[in-house]
């Protein structure tokens, strides 16, 4: 009994760090005031209990990976509970509100298909590629809820999933049971910033494209790359693959079903989403090329032929929306993120920390590659994943966001080669190395995520104030924002809206009014051509004015139609205003 | 054949597991769409959008690894679900209650899985 009792306190240790960091993180976010969260975000708002709550968990789980025979099913408890603490902690500050203005876009879209039941605007891109939206339509439809009523819960739903695809992909890729955690642990620190979850048609193909990753691996991988008529090709090849581990077997029948399988998930891709399905395409193409892919061009060639059958017809909104699938060759151009962002103050900061997050991924995994030259074939899978998904800044900008999927569509492979890196030092190092890694990791990412808290998430009473403005304003209205920052276009009839946003934002590409002139506004709204128009101010808006430095006079509008008898208060509650303006 | 001889006769695999959990989810769809109540109903609704048809597909397909088995399930039921409901909305045919047929796949599908034992299709090549 006493020899035996320090090994009970040791397996109950990291148990109880899980139910107390649980415990901690919950009591934590409910003693956070979400008027307090200024410009640098819940982090600099959260008081002790948050920490400790995400401390515990992350220290529990580190401590259960040290173990000789980690518990998978107390590591996966581990993971779950983080993944909760980090994509829920907002949606429970804001009252389960979606989070992100374009996300009411989405929600919109999905309403219009649950409401018509058709494509109603073909020049709609969101229509045009509707999968996702199709979905959510449906599960809403039978669920008899509107898509608002989940909206929020998009983030942790894509990552619970991610995280389950890519422990299995891990554990095929590894064979062990310890490194897949450890490396999706890092993983979501590493790409929790880069806010590409919430309920979006590429959260979803990101999904699609782990399952596709996922059959590729297990049975469409050949077991020796096929010969080529090309010397170099064969020399290079066996030089990238040297020290390779043997891919599993398959039959034959198998690997047809596993090809019929991908071309079904990469079709639904090709209709959720514009730029997913290059991003799939180009990581297979990059297998193929180093061949280890089984009938690798014939795989290569149904998935492009679904891509381009696809892409052909609505290939003329492409060229509107995006100019065309080249938008220009400049790496550099394409690679600088949103044109017109203004960086300054806590938008700067938190840039600079995600910046620093972004270079030190990248620069491990590269590290981790070179430090196993001898034998490329060990990692040569992950590196080439890691790194193809960067050709696609030699084509495409994709309005600024290609970046993102590119960093995206890397972190899973850089994460495992980081974590195997980590997983080969020895003795107490490796502990203490995955937990200062991981923490820097999930701090800096937490800061990406959480820093524009308040200018990105909504209150309950502004989305109420959105529904009542659909709700009240008589179609045809024209609908104004002095901010692009407000939840908008969320109802099922929103094309039959005129809604505009002030043209004085350089985030937006025209900033020539002067919001501080209200003579020049309602010049402005004039030449719309409607007798009258809806004004939304918010707190949102103002925050997001503070944070980003324009639209510069968005608070001297505000005070101005306060005390302008032409602006009638038609609305308000606690954060939103809303006036009818008469003119001309 | 009783439930508890077929569960019995079937050993752990993941192929039945799968069946057995494709079963259990699309009954369970069904049973929460036919609850009133909006909780129970959109539970109902991703559970139908979610399981039945990758685990009609992957009780048959054993990936040799129980995480990759789940994904799978996952990812086809969504990649099937996205794809039905968009040709329904492509040929003006909207009706998301066809979705049910889901769960009549799943169940059909995982039972003769269940009923015709333990080996799995296209067997791995030895």
């Amino acid at each position: 009994m006493l020899r035996g009792a320090p090994v009970r306190r040791i397996l109950a240790l990291q148990p109880g760090l899980l139910l107390a960091g649980i415990g901690l993180w919950a009591f934590g976010v409910s003693r956070i005031e979400r008027q307090a969260i200024g410009p640098y975000g819940v982090l600099a708002s959260a008081n002790a209990w948050f920490f400790l709550g995400l401390a515990a968990l992350l220290a529990g789980m580190v401590a259960e990976l040290s173990r000789a025979r980690p518990r998978t099913w107390l590591l996966a408890a581990f993971l779950v509970a983080l993944i909760v603490a980090i994509h829920t902690t907002v949606p429970l500050l804001y009252g389960g509100t979606p989070e992100y203005a374009w996300v009411y876009k989405h929600v919109g879209v999905a309403q219009a298909f649950g409401q018509y039941h058709r494509v109603t605007d073909t020049s709609n891109i969101y229509q045009e590629w509707p999968a996702l939206f199709t979905t959510v339509a449906s599960i809403a439809s039978l669920g008899d809820a509107g898509p608002l009523s989940f909206a929020a819960w998009g983030p942790v739903a894509f990552e619970l999933a991610d995280a389950l695809l890519l422990l299995g992909i891990f554990r095929l890729l590894t064979g062990d049971r310890r490194l897949p955690y450890l490396a999706v642990l890092l993983y979501e620190g590493l790409i929790a910033w880069v806010g590409q979850d919430y309920l979006s048609p590429q959260a979803f193909g990101y999904l699609l494209w782990l399952g596709i990753i996922a059959i590729v691996i297990r049975w469409l991988l050949a077991p020796a790359p096929a010969h080529c008529r090309l010397r170099f090709v064969n020399t290079a090849r066996a030089f990238l693959l040297r020290g390779r581990p043997t891919p599993a077997d398959a039959s034959t029948a198998m690997r047809w079903i596993a090809l019929a399988l991908v071309a079904v998930i990469y079709f639904a891709i090709v209709a959720a989403h514009q730029l997913t399905p290059y991003m799939v395409l180009l990581g297979v193409a990059a297998l193929v090329v180093l061949g280890v892919v089984w009938r690798g061009w014939l795989v290569l060639a149904l998935l492009a032929v679904i891509a381009l059958g696809y892409l052909a017809p609505r290939y003329g909104l492409i060229t509107s929306q995006f100019g065309g699938v080249f938008s220009g060759g400049d790496v550099f151009e394409n690679a600088s993120g949103s044109q017109g962002i203004l960086h300054k103050a806590a938008e700067l900061r938190t840039g600079e920390v995600v910046h620093v997050l972004a270079a030190f991924m990248w620069l491990g995994a590269a590290a981790a590659i070179v430090l196993r030259w001898r034998s490329l074939g060990r990692v040569a899978l992950p590196a080439v994943l890691a790194f193809s998904p960067f050709v696609v800044l030699g084509v495409q900008s994709y309005g600024g966001e290609a970046i993102y999927r590119v960093f995206l569509f890397s972190a899973p492979w850089c994460a495992l080669l980081i974590a195997e890196l980590i997983a080969e030092l020895r003795g107490t190092l490796r502990p203490l190395v995955s937990a200062l890694v991981c923490a820097a990791a999930l701090v800096a990412g937490l800061q990406g995520l959480y820093g524009p808290a308040a200018v990105y998430a909504f209150t309950p009473p502004e989305l109420a104030a959105s529904l009542w403005l659909y709700g009240h304003a008589p179609p045809g209205s024209l609908l104004v924002l002095p901010a692009d920052n407000f939840p908008g276009l969320e109802a099922a009839n929103y094309a039959a809206y005129d809604f505009q946003i002030m043209p004085s934002d350089p985030q937006n590409g025209a900033s020539w009014l002067n919001e501080a002139n209200l003579g020049d506004v309602q010049q402005w709204i004039d030449s719309l051509g409607h007798p009258s128009a809806y004004v939304v101010f918010s707190k949102s808006m103002e925050n997001y004015a503070g944070y980003f430095g324009y639209p510069t006079g968005y608070e001297q509008l505000a005070t101005a139609v306060a005390a302008d008898p032409a602006w009638q208060v038609v609305y308000r509650n606690a954060d939103v205003v809303i006036y009818r303006v008469t003119l001309g | 054949m009783t439930v508890r001889s077929l569960a019995l006769q079937q050993p752990r695999t993941r192929t039945g597991l799968t069946a057995w959990a494709g079963i259990a989810a699309s009954l369970a769809a069904v049973i929460l769409l036919a609850v009133p109540g909006r909780g129970p109903r959109l539970a109902g609704a991703f559970l139908l959008a979610c399981v039945p048809v990758g685990a009609a597909v992957m009780c048959w397909v054993d990936s040799g690894e129980g995480l990759v088995q789940a994904g799978l399930t996952l990812v086809l039921s969504l990649a099937v679900t996205a794809i039905v409901t968009a040709v329904m909305i492509w040929l003006t045919t909207w009706q998301p209650t066809a979705l049910f047929a889901f769960a009549v796949i799943g169940v059909v599908s995982c039972a003769v899985r269940l009923l015709r034992g333990g080996r799995p299709c296209c067997a791995e090549r030895q």
